[in-house]
């Protein structure tokens, strides 16, 4: 982890890099819901699928607590992305 | 004992950081309290729009508008990118039976000052070129805008932060402290007390629990509203559009919808507003159901299949997540910005329902000038809190 170049693109979907989650740290993050709402990290297509065990990380490191300290990003539906269409009921065509 | 301030806030949603900001601006020494991290409430669970196109004409849309010239000089003053996008917004218009009261809401809004018109049937698809085919008539409003709520949140905070503020994040009020007059002397918290001679109550839907430790009966209860967000996709719209029949789930009566019952049941009405990330969001729910903000698939359901209604093309098109928030309702729809007069240095700010976002400079700013003892911005009889004590004593006489 200490090799982490501040350039380096942590939440592919958003395109955020470990300098702007370390950023959002500074001003005052303290969980992956807070960084989410500074960044957009994890906002994306992917819902923090890929990136969210690196922001916890991340985050563990910054505040030098253990990773499984923190909670993980709040389950929303619908838990895979679906169509508005699907979601509507909607008889497929 | 922490070193104490002149004004205390408590809660770091978009009213209180608003609060804090207007306070600070003013050379006073603040102290925003929040259990949580800021803009992790309600703030962080709503939509980004400053509408004064659904509020009732006269005082309401009146006190919108002047918060939307506030948004304007906070563009320039805030540093942090809020994404502020000042586009208009419109209605869509689904019969005769809306477009008659479309029209009389039109010209009472152009009345009390407001920048709108009715957009005739010939233009509709040049405004709005993916929405249904059947909508006849839109409402537009030039002077509506949409930014990013909770960046708004963080803008208010470093601002107020850069003229000296103090933000206590994940620290708990569990009280406001009085002195042996009943004036106010603090709050307590579970780290201790912290001292101050004015304190700003703005915690949302958690307000009352606060407000009842000094026996203050605040008539502010959850509505939980939700929330569809899209992927990045094609440009559905490029502004802010709502079903005419909004208004009519927000108000009540004047006419109604033709939709299956459920939908009036759940307050279901279709909001759509871009983000500048290319994607947009979908509302929107009423429901009185307590504390609970859990988005259930059958309030889900109903949202997009009225969001599918306005504009068909989005039917191929993902949902990525939802959310609700619990928005602060009170009983005759308008916050309460006010003194609480039995208990000196005692200010309420909240209820602002799902207008907190929009009202919050506005909010801000009375506060600020309540506690600096300057001439307010806009009257505030209308949000002063013992007006629903006076409804209560009013409806005992007459019985």
């Amino acid at each position: 982890m200490s090799v982490l170049d501040d350039d380096l693109i942590i939440c592919r979907c958003e395109e955020i890099t470990v300098g702007e989650i370390k950023k959002a740290i500074r001003e005052g993050a303290r969980d992956i819901a807070g960084i989410r709402r500074r960044t957009r990290a994890g906002m994306g297509l992917c819902q923090g699928r890929t990136c969210e065990s690196l922001v916890l990380r991340i985050l563990a490191r910054e505040l030098d607590e253990e990773a499984g300290r923190f909670h993980p990003n709040t389950a929303r539906p619908p838990v895979l992305p679906v169509t508005f269409g699907v979601l509507a009921g909607e008889p497929d065509e | 004992m922490s070193r104490g301030a002149d004004v205390i806030v408590v809660g770091g949603g978009v009213i209180g950081s608003a609060v804090t900001y207007y306070l600070a601006k003013e050379g006073l020494d603040v102290c925003l309290v929040d259990r949580g991290d800021v803009a992790s409430g309600t703030s962080s669970a709503c939509d980004g729009n400053v509408l004064a196109t659904d509020k009732e004409p006269g005082f309401d849309s009146q006190m919108t508008l002047k918060s939307q010239l506030l948004f304007r000089d906070l563009q320039e003053e805030l540093s942090y990118d809020f994404e502020y996008r000042q586009r208009g917004s419109t209605l869509a218009v689904e019969d005769e039976e809306q477009e008659k009261v479309a029209r009389d809401w039109v010209s009472r809004q152009v009345a009390a000052g407001l920048p709108m018109r009715y957009v005739e049937r010939e233009e509709v698809h040049d405004l709005e070129p993916m929405i249904a085919d059947d909508i006849i008539g839109l409402v537009e409003c030039a002077s509506d805008l949409s930014l990013n709520p909770m960046a708004l949140v963080f803008a208010f905070v470093h601002a107020a932060e850069s003229l000296g503020a103090r933000i206590m994040r994940f620290r708990e009020v569990k009280g406001i402290l009085r002195d042996a007059k009943g004036a106010v002397k603090g709050v307590d918290t579970a780290e201790g007390p912290i001292e101050s001679k004015r304190v700003v109550l703005s915690a949302g839907v958690w307000s009352p629990f606060i407000a009842k430790t000094v026996g203050v009966d605040l008539p502010v209860i959850p509505r939980k509203g939700a929330i569809l967000v899209s992927e990045r996709t094609f440009v559905v719209g490029r502004r802010k559009v709502m079903e005419f029949g909004y208004l009519m789930t927000k108000f009540g009566g004047g006419c109604s919808r033709k939709v299956e019952p459920d939908m009036d049941k759940y307050g279901i009405a279709m909001v759509f507003e871009p983000t500048p990330h290319g994607n947009f969001l979908i509302g929107s729910s009423r429901e009185f159901v307590g504390f609970d903000r859990t988005c259930t698939s059958e309030v889900l359901t109903l949202m997009a299949r009225r969001a599918i209604r306005f504009f068909p093309a989005i039917k191929d098109v993902k949902v990525i997540r939802s959310y609700a928030g619990l928005r602060p309702y009170t009983p005759d729809h308008l916050p309460i910005v006010s003194p609480v007069d039995r208990i000196p240095g005692l200010y309420i700010a909240t209820g602002h329902e799902g207008d907190g976002i929009g009202l919050s400079p506005i909010t801000g700013k009375v506060i600020s000038e309540m506690i600096t003892g300057k001439p307010t911005s806009i009257s505030v009889e209308p949000l002063r809190l013992d007006r629903f004590e006076k409804k209560a004593a009013g409806a005992k006489t007459t019985a």
